[in-house]
C-alpha cells in the first residue's frame, strides 16, 4: 500500500510542480476573462466611427429634422449611455454594487465625451421632391476616395410613403424605402431604422395632438426583480443566473476530470517512452502502478476541483448570490467527479500504456474524446428539458451519466433522489469495468513496443492477461 | 537472510537456491519464446544467462521477476512462490531501461528505494552513499535529461543495485557501454557478488560471460542447451582440436592423418587442424605430432563459448555450415557490444 501511495505521490508532484501545470491553471480564467471584457467590447453594438451622408426624399416635409436630431453624434452617445445603465439595472445586486457611482464620475464623463468621436458621423441630406431617384440610387455605388470624399460618401437612401405621418384616404399608415450601399454595417443600417422610426413615430403622435411622454409614461412599466423566497430567506436575483450554475458544475466537472485524465495519458505515455516502466515494475506490480497513477491524478483533479470550485463559490458569495447553490450539490459533484474520472482515467491509462509514443494516442482516444464532447453537445437540452425521457435515459448512460445527472441536479427541475443514486450505482460498475479492462490493457501493453496497437489488439490483450 | 553457502557454489550443492524454475513454458501467441526451462540458480552464484538475440533470455529473466506468468511450469524465487513476495529483495536492471527525463537524479533514486522497500529516513543518505560511491556525488540534483549517456547507465544501474538486494538480475547490463564504463559496472557488479548477492545477467556477448561468470546456462529458441560451470564446460570441451604448423608449409598432412588417434585433418591456412579422438590425451598427441614432423608450432586450441555454442546447436558436420554462418551473424551484433573487458 505504501507503494502505491508513493507512486501516487510522485504522479501528483511531477503534475502539479511543472509551469505548464500553472500556466495550464490560469489559462481558463484568463480566458474566460477575455471573453468576458474583450469580446463584448469587441462585438458591441455600438456602430462603428463611420461617416457619410443620409440622403432622403421626403414628402411630407416634417422627417428630415426630426431625424437629424435623431441620428445626431451626441444623441446616439446618450442613448448607449442609457442602454448601459439599462443592462446595469438587470445585473444582479453584487455587480450593480460594483459599478455603482462609476458613471457619474468625472473620468466616467470623460470617457463618455471620448466615446462620442467613435460613434457614427450621419450628415442628413434633404432631397428636392424633384430628385432623379435613379442618379441618386447611382451615388450608393460610387467608391468612396475616388469619386467622393470619405465624408460625403452616400450610404443610404430614404424614400419616405406620402402616408408616413398621415394616413391616405384608404386610412393606412405608410412607412419608406430604405437602399443602402453595399455591405453597409448592419449596426449602422439600425440607427438609421430606429431614427427613421422616431421620427414617424414623433410626428404622427404630434399630428394626433397626443402627447408622446404621456404615452411612453402609460405604456412603460418599472423593471420588477423577482425575490426568491427560501429556508434562509428572501433572496433577490436574476433567474437569467440559473442557467450559469449547471453551465459552472459542468464546466468544473470537465476541468477536473480532463486535466487530471490528460496527464494520466501524458506520463503514462513518458514512462514507457521513456522506457522507465520496467525498471517500476521490478518494484511494483502494474496493478499498483496504476493505481497509484490513477490516485495521484485524481488528487490533481481534486486541486482543480477545490480551486476552481472554490474561486467560483467566492466569486457567488462576493456577488450574495451563494444562495444559487445548493451545498449537497457539491457533494454530489465529488462524487461525480471520482466515478467519472475513475472511468476516464482508466481509459486513459491504458490508451497510455499501450502505445509507444503520443502521436499514436490519438486514434484510440477517440472515443474518450467523444464521451467529453457529448455534454457539450447536450448541455443546453438538458437544462432546458432536464426532466425528458432524452435527459433521464443520459443521465443512466455509462460514462455520460456523470455529466448528465449534474446538469440535471444543477437545473430548475432537479430529478428524483432514486435516478440520483442509479446513476450513482451505473458510475460505479462502469468505473469497476474500465478499471478491470484497463488493468489488463495496461499489464500486457506496458511491455509491447513495436506496432501501433488499434482497439482489437487492446480487445487480445484483455483475453490474454 | 543468511548466505550458507559459500559464492559459486557449484550445482548440487545443498545450499539455498536463489531461483528456481521448473518446466517452465511461455508462449506468446504461436511463438514459443520459452520451451521447457529446468533453470537452479544458488544463493551466491554468479550466474551468466547466454544466448543469441530472440533466444528468450529476456522472457525468462520477465518470468524470474514475475513480469510475465509462465503458461506451464513452476517458478520459485529467493525461496518464494514468486518474485512479487520477494520484490524488495530483488534489483533488476532490465534491457529497455531508462530514466525520468524531467526528474532530478536524487528525488529518482530516493523514488526507487522507496518503491523498494527502503524506509524514509534511511533513503537520502543512501542516495548520497552510492552516487558518490560511482562517482556522481555532483550530479543529484540535476535532472537525468542533462546526464551524459554513461552517466545515466551508472544512475539505471545504482537504481537496481540501491537497495542492496539479496538478488540481483541484469539483462544485457553491458550492451551499449563504452569499455570504461563497462569495466566500471563489471566491478560494481564483482562487488555485489562478493557482499553476497546472487547475481544473474544476461549478455549475447560470449566473450564477456567467460570473462564474467563462474556458472554459465546457454539457451538457444527458448531451450536450455547447456547449464554447467565454466570450468567444467572447459574441460568438457577443451583440448580436443590441436592446431599445427609445420616447419615446411609444403609438409605432406598424410603423415599427421598416419598419428594413431587423430580423427580428422583439416587444412587450415598456413597449417592443419587436428580433432583427437577421445581416448588419445592432448599432451601425448604434441609429443608425436613433434616427433612425426618438423614444426613451427604445436597448440592446443580452446574452443571460446562462442564455439562451443555453435557446436552444440548445430552438431558438426557441413550441412550446419549456413546454420553455423547465422548464428554467428546473430552473435556478434555489434562489436562495441561484443567486446570483451580488457581485465
Amino acid at each position: 500500500m505504501s507503494k502505491v501511495f508513493h507512486v501516487a505521490k510522485r504522479e501528483f508532484l511531477a503534475t502539479v510542480l511543472t509551469k505548464g501545470f500553472l500556466l495550464g491553471l490560469l489559462m481558463p480564467p484568463l480566458l474566460g476573462a477575455v471573453m468576458l471584457l474583450v469580446f463584448p467590447a469587441l462585438l458591441g453594438h455600438k456602430p462603428p466611427a463611420v461617416r457619410g451622408e443620409v440622403a432622403v426624399l421626403d414628402p411630407t416635409g416634417e422627417l428630415v429634422a426630426e431625424l437629424a436630431k435623431f441620428l445626431a453624434p451626441e444623441a446616439i452617445a446618450k442613448r448607449h449611455d442609457r442602454e448601459l445603465r439599462e443592462g446595469l439595472e438587470r445585473a444582479p445586486a453584487g455587480m450593480r454594487k460594483l459599478t455603482e457611482g462609476v458613471l457619474e464620475r468625472p473620468e466616467a464623463q470623460k470617457a463618455l465625451e471620448q466615446a462620442m468621436g467613435e460613434v457614427p458621423q450621419l450628415s442628413i441630406v434633404a432631397l428636392d421632391s424633384g430628385a432623379d431617384l435613379e442618379r441618386e440610387k447611382a451615388r450608393l455605388r460610387e467608391s468612396p476616395g475616388q469619386d467622393v470624399p470619405e465624408a460625403r460618401r452616400r450610404l443610404a437612401l430614404i424614400v419616405v410613403h406620402p402616408n408616413a405621418v398621415e394616413r391616405d384616404a384608404e386610412g393606412r399608415y405608410g412607412a419608406y424605402d430604405l437602399y443602402v450601399r453595399a455591405k453597409l454595417d448592419d449596426r449602422v443600417e439600425a440607427e438609421i431604422r430606429s431614427g427613421m422610426r422616431e421620427a414617424i413615430v414623433e410626428r404622427r403622435i404630434a399630428r394626433a395632438g397626443l402627447d408622446r411622454e404621456l404615452i411612453e409614461a402609460l405604456t412603460t412599466l418599472p423593471r420588477v426583480r423577482e425575490r426568491v423566497v427560501t429556508a434562509q430567506g428572501e433572496q433577490a436575483f436574476a433567474s437569467e443566473f440559473n442557467i450559469f450554475v449547471p453551465m459552472g458544475f459542468l464546466l468544473l466537472l470537465l476541468m477536473a476530470v480532463m486535466t487530471g485524465g490528460q496527464s494520466l495519458l501524458t506520463t503514462t505515455v513518458e514512462e514507457k517512452s521513456n522506457r522507465v516502466v520496467e525498471v517500476l515494475l521490478s518494484a511494483v506490480s502494474p496493478m499498483e502502478l496504476m493505481t497509484g497513477k490513477i490516485l495521484g491524478q485524481m488528487a490533481v483533479g481534486f486541486l482543480i476541483l477545490a480551486l476552481y470550485g472554490g474561486a467560483g463559490l467566492v466569486g457567488l458569495f462576493s456577488f450574495a448570490l451563494l444562495g444559487l447553490v445548493d451545498p449537497s450539490l457539491l457533494v454530489y459533484l465529488l462524487v461525480f467527479f471520482v466515478l467519472t474520472y475513475l472511468v476516464l482515467g482508466a481509459l486513459m491509462a491504458a490508451i497510455g500504456a499501450a502505445v509507444n509514443e503520443m502521436r499514436e494516442a490519438q486514434s484510440l482516444m477517440t472515443p474518450v474524446m467523444l464521451i467529453v464532447m457529448i455534454p457539450w453537445i447536450l448541455w443546453l437540452p438538458i437544462t432546458r428539458s432536464p426532466d425528458s425521457l432524452f435527459s433521464v435515459i443520459l443521465s443512466l448512460t455509462p460514462a455520460v451519466n456523470g455529466f448528465a445527472m449534474l446538469l440535471r441536479m444543477t437545473s430548475t427541475t432537479p430529478p428524483p433522489l432514486w435516478q440520483v443514486w442509479l446513476s450513482i450505482l451505473i458510475g460505479a460498475v462502469t468505473a469497476y469495468g474500465a478499471i478491470w479492462f484497463a488493468a489488463k490493457v495496461f499489464r500486457v501493453g506496458l511491455l509491447m513496443y513495436g506496432k501501433p496497437p488499434n482497439l482489437a489488439t487492446l480487445v487480445r490483450w484483455v483475453r490474454m492477461a | 537472510m543468511a548466505y550458507n553457502g559459500a559464492a559459486g557454489s557449484g550445482q548440487g550443492d545443498e545450499v539455498g537456491e536463489a531461483i528456481v524454475l521448473r518446466s517452465v513454458t511461455k508462449s506468446f501467441g504461436t511463438k514459443v519464446a520459452v520451451r521447457d526451462l529446468d533453470l537452479v540458480v544458488p544463493q551466491g552464484a554468479l550466474y551468466g544467462f547466454i544466448g543469441p538475440n530472440g533466444a528468450g533470455k529476456t522472457t525468462t529473466i520477465r518470468l524470474i521477476l514475475s513480469i510475465l506468468f509462465p503458461d506451464r511450469g513452476e517458478v520459485s524465487v529467493l525461496g518464494r512462490r514468486s518474485a512479487l513476495e520477494a520484490k524488495d529483495r530483488i534489483g533488476y536492471l532490465p534491457e529497455e531501461r531508462g530514466l525520468y527525463r524531467k526528474m532530478r537524479v536524487g528525488p529518482f533514486l530516493a523514488y526507487v528505494a522507496r518503491l523498494k522497500g527502503c524506509k524514509g529516513s534511511d533513503v537520502p543518505g543512501r542516495v548520497r552513499r552510492w552516487l558518490e560511491r560511482v562517482g556522481l556525488g555532483e550530479v543529484e540534483q540535476k535532472r537525468c535529461e542533462d546526464l551524459s549517456k554513461g552517466m545515466q547507465q551508472k544512475v539505471q544501474f545504482l537504481a537496481a543495485v540501491i537497495h542492496e538486494p539479496d538478488l540481483l538480475v541484469l539483462d544485457e547490463p553491458f550492451s551499449g557501454l563504452d569499455p570504461v564504463n563497462m569495466r566500471l559496472l563489471r566491478d560494481l557488479v564483482f562487488e555485489q557478488h562478493r557482499r553476497g548477492a546472487t547475481v544473474l545477467f544476461s549478455t549475447h556477448g560470449m566473450a564477456l560471460a567467460e570473462q564474467i561468470c563462474e556458472h554459465v546456462v546457454m539457451i538457444h529458441d527458448g531451450r536450455k542447451v547447456l547449464d554447467d560451470r565454466l570450468d567444467a564446460i572447459r574441460r568438457r570441451y577443451d583440448a580436443r582440436t590441436i592446431r599445427v604448423e609445420p616447419l615446411d608449409p609444403r609438409a605432406d598432412a598424410g603423415t599427421l592423418r598416419a598419428l594413431p588417434g587423430v580423427k580428422e585433418v583439416v587444412r587450415d591456412g598456413s597449417g592443419y587442424e587436428l580433432a583427437l579422438e577421445d581416448a588419445l590425451e592432448p599432451a601425448r598427441a604434441i609429443r608425436e605430432i613433434a616427433a612425426a614432423l618438423p614444426v613451427a608450432r604445436v597448440e592446443l586450441t580452446r574452443p571460446s563459448l562462442e564455439d562451443i555454442f555453435i557446436e552444440i546447436v548445430t552438431g558438426t558436420g557441413s550441412a550446419a555450415e549456413a546454420e553455423r554462418a547465422r548464428l554467428r551473424q546473430a552473435l556478434g551484433r555489434g562489436p562495441g557490444e561484443q567486446e570483451a573487458v580488457a581485465p
